[in-house]
């Protein structure tokens, strides 16, 4: 620790006993900072003067140059001749040539172009330019395409409307085709119903033959019977009268039984075969009827038949204009659910309402972060090769060989030296900042925090240039390159987003980026610190890795530096003799 | 006590062998110099002794009461970094801290207190007469009190030895010895030291063992006058005021039996067979002939001679 501490008072002795290191050190943060507050401590519009050139200055174009207007840009018009505006350009008499159409109505299914000429040579300014007129052009651009997407929301809603009335007719014709579909279904039913079949059992007209045959016979013997009664009768001890009484009822019943017989036998009105022809009538008509009711059976089967095929082609038809109607009521509800129904909202979902977050600021606010980078940046990587190159060059360089100091002490020592160094900076520019700024005091102690672990890495970035380099000019324009380098590749001189795809996303761990990033959340946003945690990890890591990095370049190269060292005085040695030699 | 210890010690730069078979012993106490031409491993030998340069074979081993054990260097070297003092060929210093905070700043990192720190760098600045300077920023010294200062850093946790790289080059003839006396104060408190240097003559008056290499190979080493005994061939020197004096004194030194007569200019050096009558014989022709002596010199061959002896024999062999 003793060691340490001596180390690094020599360290700051020897920078801030050589003048113009001590100037840079202390006083080129001050000055910068000074100029950039004064420079930049303004919110005023960007003075740009931009030529427009049209056809003709209808009232699109009017508008539209009123609206450039607006943001307190100089409008140059051009009426003749676009060349003349673009040579205007190249004066530096315009930033910027637009072309405009003079007519911004989009009449057919075609866009509309307007150009703008830039000067690429002023990379910069290019973007400005676009960035600031896009946004105009842009406005005027969801203008048209309001009324572009007005026009189609009305003819939706049109369709929407005529989808709602023919859903009804669809409905009405549903119901008809039900209420049919019903109906034949009932007749259908009605005729299945009908039993046409006619009796399967055998009517035998032999049996009326055979009945009237036997009746015949039981008359036949009746009669016998009766006769026998007679004999009987005479042969009985019966009175006469009693005799005669029976026989009379005898004689009654034979009569009877002729009347029967002749009924039977005959074919008079009320006789047997009567009633046979009758049957027989009945037979005959029975027959016809069968073939009748068989034919009416074979209509009804086939009429039923059809109303199957009916119904069926009603049930499909049904079911048609039911996914019909499902599907009416689909785009029904389709067109409901589009609960965004102005054109306004439809163009520009994301409005592009620019609107400062946090305070209205000056362009020095704005720049902030990235000039406190800046400053951290530079002053690091060249104080640590400095430091670096300036002990490797100094003659008492051989002599700390022999020292029982350990390497990673010495290489503390720079580091802390350079520490201290750029805390006196840091407290410069962020003093210097709350005058220029206003900003609260509390939030300069996080930010002093992320400078010092910013420095820390530029600083080892800067002591490995220090070995890596054997003179102190080509270390020192090897840090300048390195600084120029990272700055170039940090969004502040070119917008990432020019870079290429593979490009922007190394940037996104450019030491610079990610300090300046960490520093824009607090200063700007006031972050939690677990919003910056990871790009505050990233950064410890790289100080890790190039203090590593540092202790094995200090191991490999101490033993290659001392005999450079040594090769370095023992030549300058003989230019010594040389010179002696030649003033003798 | 033997301090440091190097064992058949080799290195090796890709194909090109600095040092061969290096095997030296130093010991608690000694100022070891080592010479030898540029290039010929003298700051590669101290780089590995200080433990910065592993050798590619062999060993260097330290010992003291401390560690007890021989300790490998490069293998413990945190063990003993407390106990080494390195000051390199050119100033190791930070030029914008002012001479009390180099002081202090490498004092405190080897783990002294404050206070201790705060009175050997009182002992050091007295002792190199840097005191009224101490608050000066170091790039503001001058040259002489640069290297003392670079030194004191060296020193200024006490260290058991002290590795020094060329430290009085660069330097006037009064700041040489000025910081040579300095060194010697400073062996006298019990550091040992290890100097490389190519100023032989200035050496020579500290130095208690000599190594001398040649092409990455120690040649000779040992106690100074165990260098020198091998080269004790006992010779004399005559300086004589006037040019032509001294062409006759050549002429008729030509006539005597001298193994070697080496002409230095005002100087002559006379390797005799007998000493004793060519010193007779001499002083004879002088004052026969009337010739201006102005200085007869009889003495030990010088460690600059021993150095030039024995790289031009090592050529010769060579050839």
């Amino acid at each position: 620790m003793k060691s340490l501490w001596l180390l690094i008072k020599k360290n700051l002795k020897l920078l801030i006993r050589s003048k113009s290191s001590a100037l840079i050190i202390f006083f080129a943060p001050l000055l910068i900072i000074l100029i950039l507050g004064l420079s930049y401590n303004t919110s005023a519009k960007y003075g740009l003067n931009i030529g427009v050139y049209s056809d003709s200055f209808t009232a699109d174009v009017e508008s539209f140059i009123e609206s450039l207007q607006e943001q307190e840009f100089q409008i140059i018009k051009y009426e003749g001749s676009l060349q003349k505006c673009v040579d205007d350009i190249k004066l530096g008499v315009v930033h910027t040539c637009v072309n405009v159409p003079s007519n911004l109505k989009i009449e057919e299914n075609q866009a509309k172009e307007i150009t703008f000429y830039v000067d690429p040579s002023k990379v910069n300014l290019v973007w400005m330019i676009q960035e600031t007129l896009q946004k105009k052009f842009n406005l005027k651009s969801q203008e048209i395409s309001e009324d572009l997407a007005s026009n189609i929301l009305t003819k939706l809603i049109d369709a929407k409307t005529k989808v709602t009335q023919e859903k009804g007719k669809l409905a009405s014709a549903n119901d008809k085709s039900s209420s049919a579909s019903s109906l034949t279904e009932t007749a259908q039913k009605s005729l299945a119903a009908l039993d046409l079949k006619w009796p399967t059992s055998n009517y035998d007209t032999n049996v009326t033959t055979i009945f009237k045959n036997n009746i015949s016979t039981e008359i036949g013997k009746s009669k016998t019977d009766l006769a026998a009664a007679l004999t009987a009768l005479d042969e009985s001890n019966l009175s006469s009268s009693e005799k005669s009484a029976i026989e009379d009822k005898i004689d009654d019943a034979d009569d009877n039984l002729d009347k029967i017989v002749s009924l039977v036998n005959g074919t008079g009105v009320g006789s047997f075969d009567k009633v046979s022809d009758l049957i027989d009538s009945l037979q005959a008509d029975l027959t016809v009827s069968t073939t009748k009711l068989s034919k009416a059976s074979e209509a009804v089967s086939s009429a039923s038949a059809s109303l199957t095929s009916t119904t069926q082609s009603i049930k499909e038809s049904i079911s048609a204009i039911e996914s019909v109607q499902v599907g009416l009521e689909g785009i029904k509800t389709n067109l409901e659910s589009q609960k965004v129904t102005e054109a306004e909202v439809i163009t520009s979902p994301l409005i592009t309402k620019i609107e400062r977050v946090g305070q209205a600021n000056t362009y020095l606010n704005f720049m902030f972060p990235a000039l406190l980078v800046l400053v951290i940046m530079f002053s690091s990587l060249l104080l640590g090769t400095t430091l670096v190159m300036m002990e490797k060059n100094s003659p008492a360089f051989f002599r700390n060989y022999f020292l029982p100091v350990q390497k990673a002490t010495f290489i503390f020592a720079t580091y802390l030296t350079n520490i201290i160094i750029t805390l006196v900076q840091i407290f410069i520019i962020l003093g210097v900042s709350l005058f220029f700024l206003k900003s609260s005091f509390l939030t300069m102690i996080p930010l002093a925090l992320i400078l010092l672990l910013s420095a820390t890495v530029f600083t080892f970035l800067g002591m490995a240039l220090g070995y890596i380099f054997k003179s102190e000019e080509t270390g020192t324009l090897a840090s300048i390159s390195l600084g120029s380098f990272l700055l170039f590749l940090s969004g502040v001189i070119l917008p990432l987003e020019s870079v290429s795809q593979t490009l922007r996303k190394i940037t996104f761990f450019n030491p610079f980026v990610l300090s300046e990033k960490i520093i824009r959340e607090i200063f700007f946003f006031n972050s939690p610190f677990n919003a910056i945690i990871i790009d505050v990890l990233i950064l410890v890591c790289y100080a890790f890795s190039l203090f590593l990095i540092i202790l094995v370049l200090e191991t490999v190269l101490q033993k290659h530096l001392v005999n450079h060292f040594m090769k370095h005085h023992h030549r300058k040695n003989r230019q010594k003799d040389k010179m002696k030699k030649n003033h003798a | 006590m033997k301090l440091i210890e190097l064992k058949g010690v080799r290195k090796r730069f890709k194909n090109d062998l600095v040092l061969d078979d290096v095997n030296l012993v130093i010991e608690e106490g000694d100022i070891l110099g080592v010479i030898g031409y540029s290039g010929s491993g003298k700051t590669t030998l101290l780089n590995m002794i200080s433990g910065f340069i592993e050798p590619s074979e062999g060993e260097v081993l330290y010992t003291s009461k401390i560690t007890e054990e021989p300790i490998n260097i490069n293998k413990k070297l945190h063990k003993v970094k407390e106990l080494i003092g390195f000051a390199p060929q050119h100033s190791s210093f930070y030029p914008k801290l002012t001479v009390v905070e180099n002081l202090l700043h490498f004092g405190q990192l080897y783990g002294l207190k404050r206070e201790t720190t705060v009175n050997n760098i009182k002992a050091l600045l007295q002792a190199t007469n840097l005191h009224s300077h101490r608050n000066k920023l170091s790039e503001h010294l001058s040259g002489g009190m640069q290297k003392r200062l670079d030194i004191s850093c060296s020193l200024v946790h006490k260290p058991k030895i002290l590795i020094l790289d060329e430290p009085i080059d660069d330097l006037d003839y009064k700041l040489q010895k000025e910081i040579l006396y300095f060194l010697q104060q400073i062996n006298q408190q019990g550091v040992t030291l290890v100097i490389a240097s190519h100023h032989l003559n200035m050496l020579e008056t500290i130095c208690t063992k000599i190594a001398i290499i040649h092409d990455g190979t120690v040649k000779s080493h040992g106690l100074l006058e165990d260098v020198k005994k091998p080269f004790l061939k006992e010779h004399f020197s005559i300086n004589l005021t006037l040019e032509s004096d001294k062409e006759k004194i050549l002429s008729m030194l030509s006539r005597f039996p001298a193994k070697k007569i080496i002409d230095q200019g005002n100087n002559i050096i006379v390797h005799p067979s007998d000493t004793i009558r060519s010193i007779g014989n001499i002083l004879q022709i002088i004052e026969e002939e009337k010739l201006y002596l102005h200085d007869m010199d009889f003495r030990k061959p010088t460690l600059n001679e021993i150095f030039e002896a024995i790289t031009q024999e090592e050529v010769k062999k060579k050839e």
